[in-house]
């Protein structure tokens, strides 16, 4: 197979490098803040975030911004900025009580990704150089990221990840029983925009890798697949942190292999190990069916 | 666990003066909402147990939440232990057991790490759990009997077990006031026993101040040294013995209406509950198969002696 022969190619590995560090620091990010999204049950917002993505990416383009050099900070800002907007917003709609979440986010993952769809049109009309693809927004670009953005991938994981440890004890209370989070000293508030600033860097940063479309795989599928092998906190996050990581390298693998898209290869080994740890539970409850009837 | 410093002088623990809480308009869906709760005034003592009766929508969960400082912009004056609800909360002087659990239950926690939660408030993010904090924490499940059980997965519970990891962790934040909403619901007639047994024991031990907010009577009646009826306005208050049939079915007469459905009350029950005679000492009420209610007592009100309104 001539994709083998690549994979272990030097050559295949300095292009890919920068894309493959920033794939590693989105399985990271991601994969810890699974839990809490898949806990909290957000995914939906999470989908709702990562395509409000592609609206800020239109923007971006008809500011003229790339993702080369200084223009990858702005850009990196004003998709990251779009994002927080729409997050606010869902947040925002659905806390007035007369509209349920899920509408709130409906309504704005569609109208982000109208916007996106208008000024990305218009920037490529109006240009002589086409700026970021469609298909790359959408399905994600592992050979097109620069060092710029591979630096920005980790300051931004490093911030993800150091915000998630400080707060994650209020986080974790806030997560578990948010009725009564507040009696006992927790902003529930700050923890709920809290966790969507994070979901939005997060996003972000792998809709670089993984596109808009793709981007809430890794929010939920390493968190689905760990929840079904064990049912201890911690064991659960590196449970996650293991399988988003395999994923993601499996998955560029496959990419390389196969000369497949990279963000669905991904997403796909990931699907696949979700299945695989739903099998686990099935033969484990089918091996020990007293498991399932012992009494509280 | 030491037990907290006792209040010993004569300062009320809780003190309610005048106090009507409106909601703002829309944020209950009414356009123009009277007072959830209407001038009200009461004390708890430092040290006793006080029940609050009402009815569903009776401004229960106001109460509540005016006690914890989670609602602002109430007229009148609440002091917790001689503060403000708020500055009360955040010192952590009341433990709170929240009505029903609206905690995850699939979360893939223990027993001892929910009861842990409130152990760690105000913990710097670097610091390990100190050694004290951790036998508060032990000390806490051993006082509501689930030392056994404290490393298993909180979903694995029963709904009498989850209620005593929720209590134990409101004791694990060294409180000195435990508020109670709704305790009893969703558990059986034989853990409801236990409950009360439970709450009489640590209070004892913990010299804490309780308050219960209830709906159902069962829940107060056992426990309490005091009781009070709130329908939107206080109506009642004093010992349990006072508390018959016949003064919840005037005090809450006018309020219950359309609140509560048919009630399908126990004749045995009810004649019993109706019959002044039966109630000697603390309120008690027969374990029948039906759960007796304010609404039970109160449609088998001295109008209707031997409960002629009973059916089933």
């Amino acid at each position: 197979m001539p994709g083998t022969d690549l994979l272990f190619h030097p050559e295949t590995w300095r292009i890919m490098l920068p894309g493959v560090i920033t794939a590693v620091l989105m399985a990271v990010m991601c994969s810890v803040l699974s839990v809490l999204v898949v806990l909290k049950r957000m995914s939906f917002i999470g989908q709702g975030i990562s395509h409000a993505a592609f609206g800020g990416m239109g923007i971006a383009a008809i500011l003229g911004l790339t993702a080369l050099g200084a223009g990858a900070l702005l850009q990196f800002g004003v998709v990251v900025g779009f994002c927080l907007a729409a997050a606010l917003i869902i947040s925002w709609i659905s806390a007035k009580g007369s509209t349920s979440a899920d509408t709130a986010i409906g309504i704005v993952l569609v109208a982000s990704m109208c916007l996106g769809s208008i000024l990305l049109h218009i920037s490529i009309q109006g240009k002589t150089s086409a700026g970021p693809g469609w298909e790359s927004i959408l399905f994600g670009s592992i050979m097109s990221v620069n060092w710029v953005e591979v630096t920005l991938a980790s300051l931004v994981a490093v911030v993800v990840l150091g915000l998630a440890w400080w707060f994650r004890r209020p986080l974790i209370f806030w997560a578990f029983d948010e009725t009564a989070a507040p009696a006992f000293g927790v902003n529930c508030t700050l923890m709920r925009n809290l966790l969507l600033v994070l979901l939005c860097l997060a996003i972000v940063t792998a809709m670089k890798v993984s596109g808009v479309v793709l981007a809430t795989a890794l929010l939920v599928l390493p968190a689905a697949s760990a929840l079904a092998l064990t049912e201890r906190l911690w064991p659960v996050v590196v449970v996650a942190l293991c399988i988003g990581l395999t994923g993601v390298l499996a998955g560029i693998a496959v990419c390389i292999v196969f000369n497949w898209p990279p963000g669905p290869s991904i997403v796909m080994v990931l699907c696949a190990f979700f299945a695989l740890s739903r099998a686990a539970v099935l033969l484990r409850s089918a091996r020990t069916p007293a498991a399932r009837s012992e009494p509280a | 666990m030491p037990p907290p410093a006792h209040d010993q002088s004569s300062d009320p623990a809780v003190q309610y003066r005048g106090v009507t809480y409106r909601y703002p308009s829309g944020g209950m869906g009414d356009a123009a909402p009277r007072p959830a709760v209407e001038d009200i005034t009461f004390n708890v003592r430092a040290g006793e147990c006080l029940g609050i009766l009402g009815p569903n929508g009776g401004g229960k969960s106001t109460l509540v939440k005016l006690t914890l400082g989670l609602l602002e912009g109430a007229a009148g004056d609440i002091r917790v232990f001689g503060r403000s609800p708020a500055h009360a909360r955040k010192e952590g002087f009341v433990g709170y057991v929240p009505q029903r659990l609206g905690a995850e239950l699939a979360f893939p926690v223990s027993v001892r790490q929910v009861v842990e939660m409130a152990a760690m408030r105000g913990l710097a993010a670097w610091k390990a759990m100190p050694r004290d904090r951790s036998d508060l924490v032990d000390h806490a499940i051993e006082l509501v009997g689930m030392s056994e059980l404290a490393d298993r997965p909180i979903g694995k519970l029963s709904g009498g077990q989850l209620q005593r990891v929720m209590i134990a962790r409101a004791l694990a934040a060294s409180p000195r006031l435990l508020l109670l909403d709704e305790p009893t619901v969703g558990i059986d007639v034989a853990g409801q026993q236990r409950f009360t047994e439970l709450l009489r024991r640590v209070q004892r031990e913990l010299g804490l101040t309780v308050m219960i907010v209830s709906h159902d009577i069962r829940a107060i009646a056992g426990s309490c040294d005091r009781v009070a009826c709130l329908s939107r306005t206080l109506h009642f208050h004093d010992a349990p013995q006072g508390l018959t049939p016949a003064v919840l079915a005037e005090v809450f007469r006018h309020d219950v209406s359309g609140i509560f459905g048919d009630v399908h009350v126990d004749a045995h029950a009810a004649a019993t509950c109706t019959d002044p005679s039966h109630v000697h000492g603390p309120l008690t009420l027969p374990s029948g198969p039906v759960g007796m209610t304010v609404s039970a007592a109160m449609r088998t009100g001295p109008a209707q002696p031997g409960g002629s309104d009973a059916r089933d």
